[in-house]
């Protein structure tokens, strides 16, 4: 009902006008009081509900005659505009119990017009069971692996398939061998009529110095025909399951009666990080900034590739973090005379300095330059260093933290007593640089310099509690809304970085400041707390969950609006936009505030800041 | 002449035994009402016009979406600024619009003897009842529920003394049930049914 249903959810927005007109047309509206149940575990299911209002929660179906029970080991809660039932529909009996928790108003998709629509539209039809299938996964790790869903979306087809090699049947052991050196196989696939075999390196091995085998023998006698198969669609990620489970290193991949060829373990484990070793390599051998540029451009695209293989975000943030470092390095030694190289340093700041950026952000960098440096072109040096960094598309610092900037270009003591007077000042312009400046990391030049000044800098801080107080209180600033979610009809929007990003990272920066701990990433940061304990292990896992979390959330969102705005530009890209949330998400943004929520509390307390 | 209803319906079901419409003056057996809204270009019904109907099925607990009436009419002549101002429904939104007998047989199709809910019902029953009585001769013989009068009933005990506020969006919120298109006919239907469920079915009323 086009009055009622919104049509904008996935994955109903997949669906053409025809197809959303037959649906609109079927759809009923179905009223449940609070208790009942919808859905029963063993039951056929009428069809997919679509929740208009209310609250349905989804338990176990081995307590089914126990209402209590159920309700108790309710592990998902479907509301606005989620829908459920879609598994028992496609499974044509339902697993679990389905029971409205409050009050509930159910749009009904008979299970006719959903098989209608599965048939008709392939796109729905793959995000409707894949959803499905992720969701499975999700609910049997739960919190633990949010990545899985994501890194299960890689096929087969999307990895190295590796043409066979085959042989007849009736080939020597000797000849075989000697094909394989040439082709540089490490397996070989011998035909004996309609099937294939498959003789490894270490099967050959094997009939000869073990079984004594002549080299005349018959390959196709020594081959296994017991082949673990899968087609070009199947997920990798299956496919490395079962390399687990079989204890094997290769799958045979046919398409239908065909054979497509092999997929091999190291080429599944080495699927997702292959293109950054080959931009490194272009970065490492540029040998001019023409060179460079070209290289850095593949950057883009490996994030993009990444993100959708579904690498975890953390590994993403560090792998990126270190090319953008190289490409830095690579461009200052293009740029720099190369006898001035010991007496100045490049550092990166802010999210670069913590290694925490995703999408290429705005450059926060600058220079410590050895006390009493004779070099009258460095102005000049390094305005050219920052406008080359626009043109290879790393915006230019909004806030002109740049080495173009003389602000941010000083020598060691200058620089430390830029950092000890910033700390004495309590004014937010102060705090803010401070923040931004701590995070600073060398990448290029001789960091000893850096050192020298960061040093010289935390000698003055030495505790002085009334500078932590101030410090940390800037992680109280904004507000974290978790009663956000219950006005999802406003088309809510969160602030990700406000609510949620920011109070970690400069809650974990203050207590890492506190304790001299060095490293500048986040992540690394509360281990270290935890080590020094500081930190309870459990709380700083959570901690680094949620910020994982939101970066991830944050970063489909930023990736959704600059495909759907035509010149590519995000306006907004800390907003979280609860109408694309799915359940589980929520859910999990649910969780991950609050434990911001009591991060900031323990905060609070331990710098003594009243609210 | 103003003759009561229920005496008409009574006359009407005589004179009309023997035509194609005797089934809608047979008492209803089912479970079934049918949720029912009119556009019009004003709220007298001597001047008004209808611009859309909507109905739909319940059944039950269930609001039948999917079988459902939405027919959009003919612009009519009085289709000026003032009502277009609620409804928001331009002549160029009724450009592909059917002609009102059209429409009539499809209602009575729809309704059969059916009970009719609505939100002021009398006002939309007495509305379609102006056409129907000039084309067939007849008024609508369908048994009439009032939604604001279900709410009344159960909602009075809880407002001993004071007067029941039975506006349409006050009445939505102390249900706590979401409007679904306020102002287009068959939205305005799909709401009172969902309403009516709500109370016919729900849990007690909170204060």
């Amino acid at each position: 009902m086009s009055e009622s249903f919104n049509m904008d959810n996935l994955p109903f927005s997949l669906l053409s006008a025809k197809e959303q007109a037959l649906l609109n047309n079927n759809l009923d509206i179905a009223y449940f009081q609070k208790g009942e149940t919808i859905i029963a575990a063993g039951e056929v299911p009428e069809g997919v509900f679509i929740v208009l209002k209310g609250k349905v929660g989804e338990s176990d179906g081995s307590e089914a005659l126990d209402k209590d029970a159920a309700a108790a080991s309710v592990f998902v809660h479907y509301q606005d505009e989620d829908y459920f039932g879609g598994w028992s529909v496609l499974n044509g009996k339902a697993i679990h119990n389905f029971i409205a928790v409050e009050e509930t108003i159910c749009h009904v998709l008979p299970t006719r017009i959903l098989m209608d629509l599965i048939h008709s539209n392939p796109l729905f039809a793959d995000y409707f069971q894949q959803n499905l299938t992720a969701k499975r996964e999700i609910v049997a790790q739960h919190s633990q692996n949010q990545d899985m869903a994501e890194f299960m979306l890689a096929r087969i087809e999307d990895g190295t398939i590796r043409e066979p090699l085959i042989v007849l049947e009736g080939t020597s052991i000797f000849e075989a061998t000697r094909m394989m050196r040439e082709m540089k196989a490490d397996c070989v696939l011998a035909k004996k009529g309609n099937r294939y075999g498959m003789i490894t390196g270490t099967d050959l091995l094997d009939a000869v110095i073990i079984k004594g085998l002549s080299l005349e023998s018959d390959v196709s006698d020594i081959a296994s025909y017991r082949l673990i198969s899968t087609t070009p669609q199947d997920y990798l990620f299956n496919a490395l399951i079962m390399m687990t489970q079989q204890q094997i290193e290769r799958v045979v991949v046919m398409d239908g009666q065909e054979l497509v060829g092999i997929v091999e373990l190291t080429d599944v484990l080495s699927h997702f990080s292959s293109h950054s070793h080959v931009i490194g390599l272009r970065v490492e051998r540029a040998e001019t900034i023409e060179d460079l540029r070209e290289a850095s451009k593949g950057l883009t695209d490996l994030i993009k590739a990444l993100i959708s293989t579904g690498v975890k975000i953390r590994f993403t943030m560090e792998l990126l973090a270190a090319m953008n470092g190289r490409i830095l390095a690579k461009l200052f030694e293009l740029v720099i005379p190369r006898d001035l190289k010991p007496h100045v340093c490049l550092i990166v700041m802010g999210s670069e300095g913590r290694g925490e950026q995703i999408m290429k952000t705005d450059q926060d960098n600058g220079l410590i330059f050895r006390e009493g440096l004779e070099w009258p072109e460095m102005a000049a040096v390094m305005s050219k260093f920052s406008e080359t960094l626009i043109s290879f598309g790393f915006p230019p610092c909004p806030g002109n933290i740049m080495v173009s900037n003389p602000e941010w270009v000083n020598s060691t003591g200058g620089w430390a007593n830029k950092l000890t007077k910033w700390s004495q000042k309590f004014d937010g312009e102060s705090v803010m640089k401070l923040a931004i400046a701590v995070d600073g990391k060398p990448v290029a030049g001789n960091a000893a310099l850096f050192k020298v000044a960061r040093n010289a800098f935390l000698r003055t801080l030495r505790s002085n509690e009334i500078f932590f107080s101030h410090f940390a209180k800037a992680s109280l600033n904004f507000d974290t809304p978790l009663t956000f979610f219950g006005n999802l009809k406003d088309k809510g929007m969160l602030d990700i970085k406000k609510g949620g990003i920011f109070p970690i990272v400069h809650g974990i920066r203050t207590m890492a400041l506190e304790h001299r701990i060095l490293e500048t990433n986040t992540f690394k940061r509360i281990e270290a707390l935890v080590e020094m304990d500081q930190m309870r292990k459990k709380h700083g896992e959570n901690i680094a969950e949620a910020l994982s979390l939101f970066v991830q959330i944050r970063l489909k969102h930023q990736i959704q609006r600059v495909e759907e705005s035509k010149d590519g530009i995000d306006p907004t890209p800390n907003a979280i936009d609860l109408q694309r949330l799915n359940k589980l998400e929520r859910d999990l943004l649910r969780d991950a505030l609050r434990i911001v929520k009591d991060f900031k509390k323990h905060l609070a307390s331990r710098y003594h800041i009243g609210s | 002449m103003i003759i009561p209803r229920t005496i008409r319906r009574f006359k009407e079901r005589r004179e009309f035994k023997d035509s194609p419409y005797a089934h809608l003056f047979e008492t209803y057996k089912g479970d079934e009402v049918v949720s029912l809204d009119c556009e019009t270009t004003s709220l007298d019904v001597k001047k008004g016009e209808i611009l859309s109907i909507g109905a739909v099925r319940i059944r039950g607990r269930r609001v039948i979406t999917s079988e459902r009436l939405d027919i959009k009419l003919k612009p009519p002549a009085s289709l000026t600024g003032d009502s277009i101002k609620i409804h928001k429904i331009r002549a160029s939104d009724l450009a592909d619009g059917i002609e009102i007998d059209d429409a009539l047989e499809q209602v009575l199709e729809f309704v059969g003897n059916r009970p009719i809910l609505g939100y002021y019902v009398n006002y939309d029953i007495k509305m379609l009842d102006k056409y129907i009585r000039a084309k067939y001769g007849f008024s609508l013989p369908n048994k009439a529920i009032e939604l604001s009068h279900v709410y009344h009933d159960i909602i009075k005990w809880k407002s001993v003394g004071g007067d029941v506020d039975l506006r349409f969006d006050t009445i939505s919120k102390k249900l706590d049930i979401p409007i679904i298109q306020r102002h287009t006919a068959l939205g305005d239907a799909i709401t009172v049914a969902l309403m009516y469920v709500r109370l016919k079915f729900g849990a007690p009323l909170a204060d």
